[in-house]
């Protein structure tokens, strides 16, 4: 328990804090004439993340390489199931209805594919053609299920966070540089298999105005909404944008653009600040470790949360398609908040383990 | 050392990831500040368009009422149910809920379902309109229990008298492409006939402004700056409604006119025109059936009697006749002449209606036993300038200048016309104007023409010492005196003497019907043989009761009273109604003893 507490990375935990407490008083913002039950819905889900957090704090990360593999196993059987019994939301099937919650496969599968690729690296670096290509595999077959399903940002976020962990393993460039070259070769091909809401958010990116009262309305209304909010922003619970419904989804996805609208360029700089500590944190975390497998492990976990605040903030502020990422931390729903914390209690662990301790192949390592 | 090989790309690696955190953040940080900053002030001015409307507010449109204060065009509030689909939660539910308390037949059910499913799911619509508050309550009692319904008041317009008072008051309908041109907004309703026409700009107000605050599904948050309307005046018509109801009653079902007109002002009591329309039907919209019928029944409902259309006035006319044959010094009309039921003249006899002769006539004895050979014989003296130009200096012939276009101006036959025409075609038929039709003329038949309207001025004319004045219709206007007829106050009596003569005189032609009228009453009765059934009226498939009906003449008869101190000018047509003395002159007889019975009840309570 002591050595818990003494492992813990303070800054980590107040960054976490202090992004869980701005990302409730937005939430106010956003919700505070309609339903303010979301409040405090969102309320109970940080409770529960952040008891999942304080509980993946005592897990040992030895434990954690041992089921990662049964995870991942459980995780696509799922996802396979999901087309077969799963239910319709929002026009995909994404849910499978566990009686008492719904769950989303896809998001158990980001988790287990992060923590399977860590421990497959954790002892081999991605420098040959077999132990990249076992990885390639492991990552893009839960993507194929996934892009079907449809939810291209899940999909994103799969294929984001293997690249991210086959570099830190190790990939050489020049992989990585054909790579990218096969994947915008790929794209029309990609462009041939998408479905068309999302040809059309694409379009709609590329040309807001050409459908101002359709597909582009989010984006319009959100930009309107960050620079309409001016240096100062417009102030709390002063936003017109969010506050007459101009905004859609203004407590989910788009919660940025009250944000923006209400606290202007300073609440952004403050919000990206702080994300800034955060995933630095979860470097130097990475950097210090014990073993291979927990900086893996604080890669994996520091990209996703890296891709989330990108594409949400890009997304609302017209540079990226529509795609359904959250902020991390603002953005109103349980499964995000919660898995969210749950991975920030890994980096935790990684923290508390390694404490002490010397970290991996440095001179006077124990571990190789 | 292999080893230490990879902890050094991995340390390497992690600076790649070191970097690419700030850099990335920064670069959004750039973005939003683009926003922010350089493009704030377009950005700021799109979410002010997007947060006010500016939304013009309709103005009360001004009541119109009658002389007594009773509304003939009033302001009902009324209610619309209206619904945002995409708000609805069971839609199925909802309607079921609506029709039991509104009471929607299944057809209108499933009217009103076709709608809302061809409507946009965001925009609100109409349900249900012009509903009163106790059928809207039970509504708006339970309306948390049906989001998406809506419950709005608004006004509608309602005509109390609208088949007394159709020509006169008008009607409204919805702005048309011409008038949104013109500054209308789509909704506003117009006045298109009658006194909602003349008076538009009094009537309408004018638009007010309010600064609505909405949200994206147009819904009004709140009301900022509010400029608000100025209702349109209200107006208070010199029309008296019992009257015109008195003279509608004693027309009954008749086709025909009524103007009564007050002799010094030239304020319109009663302006007449049967049979009329129900106005009301306009406003909800008029179906087109029922516009088609209106205009294609025979009895033109739609035609404003009074005003657009002009008649033989008959013997009428007789009146002016007389004053042109005293102004010119015929000798005639200070004489004697014989009349034996007919006129000889070279190609045929002009019959007198007596056939038996009047004997030795006047010019008293000629008004009063409405003998024809004796104007015949005045006619031919004095001819047909003498004639035209009296009619013309009566207000004949020319717009009254009444506020109710378009208004008829009936005819005036001159000379002139038939020698262009003779000029033109060389006709040796038509190449000069017959002393018949001279005489026929001073009877007030041929190609004579005039409105009621124009036949009730004439009679306020010889009343108030032959000032011609413009018809009011608004109470208290100022008095507008079109042109002053030149008449030696001599001649005048005379004619005064000999119009009173025709109901005093046991043998006058409304003796029976008005000698014992409330009031003393100077008159003239006037009876327009019908041309004959022309090929026209065969083709246009008249049935064989029309075709009588039709040829049946126009009943007349014009005169103002009381006699000694002149208030009220009276002109009844009756079309196809027979003789002026026995059809028409009742009807006048009806609007005396109503005015008189309004004098005696003001009297009473002034004492």
């Amino acid at each position: 328990m002591i050595r818990v507490l003494r492992g813990m990375d303070w800054i980590l935990l107040l960054a976490i804090i202090s992004l869980a407490a701005l990302g409730l008083v937005m939430l106010y913002a956003a919700v505070h004439q309609g339903d303010t039950g979301l409040w405090q819905k969102q309320f109970t889900f940080w409770g529960i993340g952040f008891a999942a957090f304080l509980v993946l704090c005592f897990v040992q990360l030895r434990l954690l390489g041992l089921i990662s593999w049964p995870f991942y196993a459980l995780a696509l059987l799922l996802l396979i199931l999901v087309p077969l019994v799963g239910d319709v939301q929002m026009g995909a099937r994404r849910w499978l209805n566990l009686g008492i919650v719904n769950l989303q496969p896809s998001e158990l599968m980001k988790w287990a594919l992060m923590l399977i690729l860590a421990s497959w690296f954790a002892t081999r670096e991605a420098r040959s053609m077999q132990d990249i290509g076992v990885a390639l595999l492991l990552a893009v077959v839960p993507a194929a299920l996934i892009v079907n399903q449809p939810d291209l940002g899940t999909t994103l976020v799969l294929l984001f966070a293997a690249t991210s962990l086959l570099i830190a393993a190790g990939l050489p460039w020049r992989w990585f540089g054909l790579a990218v070259i096969a994947a915008i070769g790929s794209l029309p091909v990609l462009w041939h298999f998408m479905h068309d809401y999302q040809k059309q958010r694409v379009l709609t990116l590329l040309d807001p105005q050409s459908d101002p009262l359709g597909a582009g309305y989010h984006v319009i209304q959100s930009t309107i909404a960050i620079g309409s909010g001016g240096l100062m922003g417009k102030g709390f619970l002063q936003g017109t944008q969010g506050r007459l419904h101009f905004l859609p989804e203004q407590h989910t996805d788009f919660i940025f653009a009250v944000l923006a609208e209400e606290g202007g360029f300073i609440a952004v700089v403050i919000l990206l600040l702080l994300y800034t500590v955060l995933i630095t944190r979860m470097l130097v975390i990475s950097n210090r470790a014990h073993s291979r497998f927990g900086s893996l492990l604080c890669i994996g976990v520091a990209s996703i949360f890296m891709l989330y605040i990108t594409v949400n903030i890009g997304m609302v502020s017209g540079i990226f398609p529509v795609v359904g990422l959250p902020l991390p931390f603002i953005s109103y729903g349980g499964s995000a908040m919660v898995t969210m914390l749950a991975a920030l209690g890994l980096v935790m662990r990684v923290s508390i383990e390694s404490r002490d301790r010397i970290p991996w192949q440095r001179p006077g390592s124990s571990l190789a | 050392m292999k080893e230490l090989e990879s902890r050094q790309r991995f340390d390497m690696r992690m600076l790649f990831f070191y970097a690419a955190a700030p850099i990335l953040l920064g670069l959004l940080a750039m973005h939003v500040l683009q926003l922010q900053w350089l493009e704030h002030e377009k950005l700021a001015l799109q979410a002010d368009h997007n947060r006010l409307n500016i939304v013009p507010v309709l103005p009360v449109r001004g009541e119109i009422v009658d002389r007594q204060g009773k509304g003939l065009a009033v302001n009902r509030i009324a209610y619309q149910v209206q619904l945002i689909p995409e708000r609805v939660k069971d839609l199925d539910a909802t309607l079921t809920m609506l029709s039991g308390m509104l009471h929607w037949n299944p057809a209108k059910l499933a009217y009103i379902d076709k709608r809302i499913k061809h409507s946009r799911p965001d925009r609100p619509v109409l349900l249900d309109d012009k509903l009163q508050w106790l059928q809207v309550s039970p509504i708006a009692a339970r309306l948390h229990h049906m989001p998406g319904v809506d419950v709005e008041a608004g006004s509608y317009r309602q005509y109390p008298y609208a088949g007394l008072t159709s020509h006169l008051v008008g009607y409204l309908s919805l702005a048309r492409k011409t008038d949104t041109d013109d500054g209308y907004l789509a909704n506003e309703f117009i006045g298109r006939t009658g006194v909602e026409r003349s008076y538009e700009s009094l009537l309408h107000g004018s638009l007010g402004y309010q600064q609505e605050e909405v949200d994206a599904h147009g819904r009004r948050i709140s009301v900022s700056k509010r400029t608000p309307p100025a209702m349109g005046q209200q107006l208070r018509l010199a029309l008296d409604v019992e009257v015109q109801q008195a003279a509608s009653d004693a027309l009954g079902n008749r086709t025909g006119s009524v103007v009564v007109l007050d002799v010094h002002s030239g304020e319109v009591i009663t302006l007449l025109s049967k049979p009329g329309y129900d106005t009301n039907r306009f406003i909800t919209g008029l179906e087109s059936e029922q516009w088609q019928e209106w205009l294609n029944n025979i009895e033109k409902p739609l035609l404003n009697r009074a005003t657009q259309a002009a008649y033989p006035p008959a013997s009428t006319f007789k009146v002016v006749t007389g004053l042109a044959g005293l102004k010119v010094g015929s000798h005639l009309a200070n004489g004697h002449t014989t009349c034996p039921g007919y006129l000889e003249l070279a190609d045929r006899n002009l019959r007198c209606w007596k056939r038996t002769g009047h004997g030795q006539v006047s010019l008293e004895y000629a008004v009063i036993q409405s003998c024809d050979v004796y104007f015949y014989k005045l006619a031919d003296q004095i001819g047909m300038a003498a004639i035209s130009d009296a009619a013309l200096e009566w207000g004949l012939g020319e717009k009254t200048g009444i506020d109710l276009p378009p208004e008829a101006r009936g005819t005036i036959p001159t000379q002139r016309p038939y020698m262009m025409a003779a000029m033109k075609n060389n006709s040796s038929k038509r190449d000069k104007w017959f002393r018949g039709e001279t005489m026929i003329t001073a009877i007030g038949q041929g190609t004579l023409t005039a409105t009621p309207l124009q036949m009730a001025r004439l009679a306020a004319s010889v009343a108030n010492g032959g000032r011609v004045l413009k018809p009011l219709l608004l109470a208290g206007d100022e008095p507008v005196l079109m042109h002053q007829a030149e008449v030696d106050p001599k001649h005048l009596k005379m004619i005064q003497a000999a119009m009173r003569g025709v109901v005093e005189k046991p043998y006058g032609t409304a003796h029976r019907a008005l000698a014992d009228a409330a009031w003393t009453v100077a008159g003239k009765t006037g009876t327009a043989q019908v041309i004959k059934m022309s090929q026209d009226d065969e083709k246009a498939g008249y049935t064989a009761d029309d075709i009588s009906r039709r040829h049946k003449d126009h009943a007349w008869f014009i005169g103002y009273a009381p006699y000694e101190n002149p208030q009220v000018a009276i002109a009844v047509f009756v079309e196809h109604g027979g003789h002026g003395g026995s059809d028409a002159a009742p009807v006048a007889a009806a609007v005396i003893k109503v005015l008189a019975a309004q004098q005696d009840r003001q009297q009473e309570s002034s004492q």
